[in-house]
């Protein structure tokens, strides 16, 4: 019976010391994590709208999206992030939209489809496509659209596609919404 | 000379991955690219050095009959803290290992060393174990990680290395061709060592 007092208490002591050099370590990494995340968000707004100096985030029924501002304070266009369930991944697409709502860049943030054919996604070819297309033309060519998909992925093509076509509606709803309620 | 002995095994005597054929979890899932399996192979190599070290320091304090639980606090910890480190100061190669950081902890390499080894032995030889286990651990990582990337993308590294005319075998960088490249690297290994002897 002694014994197992004893096992129990080794590892109590093993296991308290380790928690609290993992909340050590933790305190002093989360703020850095957080850090670098708003940061690689930031640049990646700027890349797709690349006229704005600053951002101001606004909501619609759980829709985030930011106006970008110049520096006359001007609105300069929209961002916001799409997100595409494709073969292997949510795919998240960084969206810059200028104000007449056709799309100013595209970004890939995040995607893990499968290496050699969605994750071509990320090459420059593939997403320059999308730079002054608007809501009609937003589907792939297999659909009847203007976007040329990736040879041997359809499916992380089309994903892309349908989540920034989802968010610009999304963003069209928002922008008349806005307009609407301002003008009051 | 045995000190020396303990370090230099596991680069080709007792190689974790081509001889003992331990931790082909994260071997198989990493090597896609060189990058990766350097990243993974130091992140385990410091996991591998820092949990020997304590291992073989609280051995007279674990009890036995306890000690696999003991072992695995101190390896999921340095674990967690490798984790938070890279995602603090290395977010890039933080995000292409993914998930395959906090399965160190089931590594059995690590678990593997700490028993057979650190347990047993003095603090100096387990360092020295961990760190030549851990090198040789990367060194396979990164022999497996450059054929992959050769032959599927034609670059190492990120960089062109075979002509643009070059096709890549996309077979490759998929999962099975980690378990080809695999099987006949541990082949010529072992076709290089028996004609030693």
């Amino acid at each position: 019976m002694k014994e197992y007092i004893r096992f129990s208490l080794v590892l109590f002591v093993i296991a308290g010391l380790a928690s609290g050099i993992l909340a050590y370590v933790n305190s002093i990494s989360s703020p850095i994590i957080a850090d670098n995340q708003k940061k690689a968000e930031i640049l990646a707004r700027k890349s797709v709208l690349p006229e704005a100096s600053d951002f101001t985030e606004k909501n619609l029924d759980n829709f985030k999206y930011f106006v970008g501002i110049d520096k006359n304070k001007k609105s300069v266009g929209y961002t916001f992030i799409a997100y595409g369930p494709g073969y292997s991944s949510t795919v998240q697409t960084m969206v810059g939209v200028k104000p007449d709502l056709s799309i100013e860049n595209i970004q890939i943030i995040y995607q893990s489809e499968t290496p050699g054919l969605g994750a071509n996604c990320v090459k420059p070819d593939f997403q320059k496509q999308f730079s002054g297309m608007k809501i009609p033309s937003l589907a792939v060519d297999k659909d009847g659209g203007k976007v040329v998909s990736l040879t041997g992925a359809t499916i992380s093509s089309r994903a892309i596609t349908k989540s920034i076509k989802a968010g610009l509606l999304e963003l069209q709803k928002a922008v008349k919404s806005g307009k609407s309620g301002g003008s009051k | 000379m045995s000190a020396m002995k303990e370090f230099t095994k596991g680069f080709i005597k007792e190689n974790p991955v081509f001889v003992m054929a331990l931790g082909l979890c994260p071997t198989l899932a990493v090597t896609s690219s060189v990058a990766n399996a350097i990243g993974m192979g130091l992140a385990a190599t410091f996991v591998l050095v820092a949990s020997n070290i304590l291992i073989s320091m609280l051995k007279s304090f674990i009890p036995d009959k306890v000690r696999i639980p003991a072992f695995i606090v101190v390896i999921a910890s340095f674990v967690t803290i490798v984790d938070m480190m890279m995602h603090a100061y290395t977010p890039e190669l933080h995000k292409s290992l993914g998930i395959f950081i906090p399965l160190i902890v089931v590594n059995c390499i690590i678990l593997g060393r700490a028993e057979a080894f650190a347990s047993k032995n003095s603090v100096f030889l387990s360092l020295l174990d961990g760190l030549g286990m851990g090198l040789g651990f990367t060194l396979a990582l990164i022999v497996l990680g450059a054929v992959r990337e050769l032959l599927g993308a034609g670059q190492l590294l990120g960089h062109q290395v075979l002509p643009q005319t070059y096709k890549p075998m996309l077979v490759a960088i998929l999962a099975p061709g980690a378990f080809f490249t695999m099987g006949l690297l541990k082949g010529l290994l072992n076709l290089v060592t028996n004609k030693k002897k």
